[in-house]
C-alpha cells in the first residue's frame, strides 16, 4: 500500500479495509454480516409479525442509507455536518415533485439523489475558506435556510402543509405491501453499502481518509483538501437524497419539519451510535434508532404509574442513549469486541 | 420614521437576548474549547426555575431570579463535572453530541412536569409600557437592555479586576500555559460552566416577559449561532455586538422584506459573513485547526 493510505495506517483503528483482511477474507466478513443481518431479520418476523417486521426493515434500511451519508461526510472525511437533514429533504422533495409530474418513481431516484448531491456541493461552498466548527456551522445555517424555504416556497411545495406522494410504482406494479417496500429497500441499501465500499478503496476514499487525520499531511502529499471535501459532501448528499426519494414513497406524505435540526441530530446520532468508522455502523446505528421509540412504547405501557406517561418521557431517554454511548462507547457499537 | 425607530427599539432588545446567549455560548467555547448545543435548553430551564420559584414556591420575585439564576448556574457546574468534562480533548463533534443529548434530558425533564408542558407563562414583571416622548417602548425592553448593559459592566469587571477573571481568561489563551503558572484549570472549566448556564438563565427570565416562558423558548438560541459567529467565536464584546446586529437586522427586515424572509435572515448573513468574513466581523482570530 502506497500514497495517502500510509497517512492513514497509523493507528490500529485507522487502517484502511485492504490493509486489514485479504480478499477471501473480506468476503468472508461481508458474508458473515449479511447472514446475521439474514438471522435478524428472521428473528423479527417470527417474534414481531410479518407486516409490522417488514414495515421496520423497511425504515431501518432506508435510515441505513442516509446514514451511509453521514459516515462518509464526518466517520471518513472528518468533517462536522450539523443539516443533513437537510439533503434528505431535498431528494425527498425532488422525489416527490418528479412523480407528481409523471415521471417513473425508478427513473426519478437518480434524479433525487442528484438534488441531494448539489445540496451537498452547495453547502461545502464554505469549505475552501473555513476549517472544523465554522464550517459545520454553516452546514447548519445550510439546513435552517433549506427548511424555512421549503415552508415558504408554497407554489411548489404546498409550504407547511405538506405532499402527499404517491406509492412507488415500476412500470404496472406498485410497491404498495410491506414486503415489496422492504425488498425495494433492501436491494437500494445492497447497491449504496457495495458502491460506498468500493469509493472508500479507492483513489478518492484514502484521500478522505487522509483529510480527516491530517489536513496539512493531506494537502503536503498532494491531496486538494477541499476537493476532497466536496467530493465527500456530494456523495454523502447524494446517498441523502436517495434515502429522501425512498422515505418520500414509504410514509406517503412529506412535511418540512419533519427534517429539522432535530432530524439532523437523529442521524448524527445515528452515525455515532453505530461508529462512524466503518459503514457497517450505518446499518447498526439505525437499527437503534428506529427501535428505539418502539421500545419507549413498549417501556411505557409495562411501567406502572402516570410518571410513565408523561410527555418528556422519550425525550429524557433518547437524550440518555446519546449521553450513554459517547461516553461508555466513543467507537460505536460495530466496533464491538 | 416613528415607526422605524419603535422596529428598531424591539430589535435592539431582542437583539441583546441573542448576544447574551452567544456571550454565554462563546465564554464556555472560549475557556472549554466545548461547543454548548444545551445553552437554549439552559435558558428554557432558567425560565421555568424563576417561574416555579415565583408562582409555585411564592419566593418574591427578585429572589425567585437570583435563586433560578444560581440554580442554573449551580446545574452547569454539576454536568461539567459529572459529563461534559469528559468531552474536554475530544473532536468537537463529540461535544455537539453531548450537549445536544443533555439539552434533550432538559428538555424532557421540564415536559415531564405536567404543568409545565402544557401552558405558556408569563413572568409578572415589566408588563406595561413607557413612552419616551413619542415613542412608546415596551418597559420589557427597557428591562431587557439596561440589564445587558450592567451585566456586560460587571462581566468586564470580573474578567479584568479578579483573580479567577484572570485566572480564567489565562485559559482561554493558552490552559497548558495557564496550568504551568499555577491557575486551578479544572476547576476554571467549572466556573466557565457555571457562568455560561447563569448567563443562558437571566437571558431566559430577560425573554420571559416577551414571548412568555414555554418549553419551545429555547429555540431562540438558534439565532445565537450566526451571533456568536459574526463576533468571531472568541470575543465576549463580539458575541454581544453580533446579538444587537442581528437583532436589528432581523426586525428591519420583518419591516422591509416579505413576510417569513425574516426568519431565514440571521441564517442567510450567517453564511455571508462566513464566505465573506471567515476571521469574523471584528477581525478575531479564527480559532483552532477545527478538531
Amino acid at each position: 500500500m502506497t500514497g495517502p493510505g500510509r497517512v492513514s495506517s497509523r493507528t490500529e483503528s485507522t487502517r484502511v479495509p485492504v490493509a486489514r483482511a485479504g480478499n477471501a477474507g473480506h468476503w468472508r466478513r461481508h458474508g458473515r454480516a449479511l447472514v446475521s443481518w439474514g438471522v435478524l431479520l428472521m428473528a423479527a418476523l417470527a417474534w414481531l409479525g410479518a407486516e409490522f417486521a417488514l414495515g421496520q426493515a423497511t425504515l431501518v434500511a432506508t435510515y441505513t442509507i442516509a446514514g451511509l451519508g453521514v459516515i462518509i461526510i464526518v466517520g471518513q472525511a472528518g468533517q462536522i455536518v450539523l443539516g443533513q437533514g437537510a439533503f434528505v429533504a431535498l431528494g425527498a422533495y425532488a422525489q416527490a415533485l418528479l412523480v407528481h409530474a409523471g415521471v417513473p418513481a425508478l427513473a426519478a431516484l437518480p434524479l433525487a439523489a442528484a438534488v441531494g448531491a448539489l445540496g451537498g456541493a452547495l453547502a461545502s461552498l464554505p469549505a475552501g475558506r473555513l476549517g472544523g466548527l465554522y464550517f459545520g456551522m454553516s452546514t447548519l445555517a445550510f439546513a435552517l435556510i433549506v427548511e424555512e424555504g421549503l415552508v415558504r416556497w408554497e407554489s411548489l411545495t404546498q409550504g407547511a402543509a405538506g405532499m402527499l406522494v404517491p406509492a412507488f410504482a415500476l412500470g404496472g406494479w406498485r410497491a404498495d405491501t410491506p414486503l415489496a417496500q422492504a425488498g425495494v429497500s433492501l436491494a437500494a441499501v445492497l447497491v449504496a453499502f457495495g458502491l460506498c465500499a468500493r469509493l472508500l478503496r479507492s483513489r478518492i476514499g484514502r484521500a478522505w481518509q487522509a483529510v480527516r487525520e491530517d489536513e496539512a499531511a493531506a494537502d503536503a502529499c498532494g491531496i486538494a483538501p477541499a476537493a476532497a471535501k466536496l467530493r465527500a459532501f456530494v456523495v454523502g448528499g447524494s446517498l441523502s437524497g436517495l434515502a429522501g426519494g425512498l422515505y418520500a414513497h414509504w410514509i406517503g406524505f412529506i412535511s418540512p419539519e419533519q427534517f429539522g435540526l432535530v432530524f439532523s441530530f437523529e442521524l448524527l446520532m445515528l452515525a455515532f451510535i453505530g461508529g462512524a468508522r466503518q459503514l457497517a455502523g450505518a446499518a447498526w446505528g439505525a437499527l437503534v434508532v428506529v427501535a428505539m421509540p418502539q421500545a419507549i412504547a413498549v417501556l411505557r405501557d409495562t411501567l406502572p404509574g402516570d410518571w410513565a406517561r408523561a410527555a418528556g418521557l422519550e425525550l429524557v431517554l433518547f437524550g440518555a442513549v446519546i449521553v450513554a454511548v459517547i461516553l461508555l462507547r466513543p467507537q460505536g457499537l460495530a466496533r464491538a469486541p | 420614521m416613528l415607526s422605524l425607530l419603535q422596529v428598531l427599539s424591539s430589535g435592539i432588545a431582542i437583539g441583546c437576548v441573542y448576544g447574551l446567549v452567544a456571550l454565554s455560548f462563546v465564554l464556555i467555547y472560549k475557556a472549554t474549547a466545548t461547543v454548548s448545543f444545551m445553552q437554549g435548553d439552559l435558558l428554557m430551564v432558567g425560565g421555568f426555575a424563576g417561574l416555579a420559584l415565583h408562582l409555585a414556591a411564592g419566593w418574591p420575585l427578585a429572589f425567585a431570579v437570583l435563586g433560578a439564576v444560581l440554580a442554573v448556574a449551580l446545574l452547569g457546574a454539576g454536568l461539567e463535572r459529572a459529563v461534559l468534562r469528559r468531552a474536554l480533548g475530544q473532536p468537537h463533534l463529540v461535544a455537539v453530541l453531548l450537549t445536544f443529548g443533555l439539552g434533550m434530558m432538559l428538555r424532557g425533564g421540564v415536559a415531564s412536569v405536567p404543568a409545565a408542558a402544557q401552558d405558556m407563562y408569563r413572568l409578572p414583571f415589566a408588563t406595561d409600557t413607557v413612552a419616551l416622548g413619542a415613542l412608546v417602548v415596551a418597559a420589557s425592553h427597557l428591562w431587557v437592555v439596561c440589564a445587558t448593559v450592567v451585566l456586560m459592566l460587571l462581566l468586564a469587571a470580573f474578567f479584568h479586576f479578579s483573580r479567577a477573571g484572570l485566572a480564567l481568561r489565562a485559559c482561554a489563551e493558552d490552559a497548558r500555559m495557564a496550568a504551568l503558572m499555577g491557575v486551578p484549570v479544572a476547576r476554571m472549566h467549572t466556573l466557565a460552566w457555571a457562568l455560561g448556564a447563569g448567563l443562558a438563565a437571566v437571558a431566559g427570565l430577560l425573554l420571559a416577559p416577551i414571548t412568555f416562558v414555554h418549553l419551545n423558548m429555547g429555540f431562540i438560541a438558534l439565532k445565537a449561532f450566526p451571533a456568536a459567529v459574526l463576533g468571531g467565536l472568541s470575543s465576549l464584546p463580539g458575541a454581544l455586538a453580533g446579538g444587537i446586529f442581528i437583532g436589528v437586522v432581523e426586525a428591519m427586515a420583518g419591516l422591509l422584506l416579505p413576510e417569513g424572509a425574516k426568519d431565514v435572515v440571521p441564517y442567510v448573513l450567517l453564511m455571508a459573513a462566513l464566505l465573506l468574513f471567515p476571521q469574523g466581523l471584528g477581525g478575531g482570530r479564527l480559532g483552532g485547526s477545527g478538531r
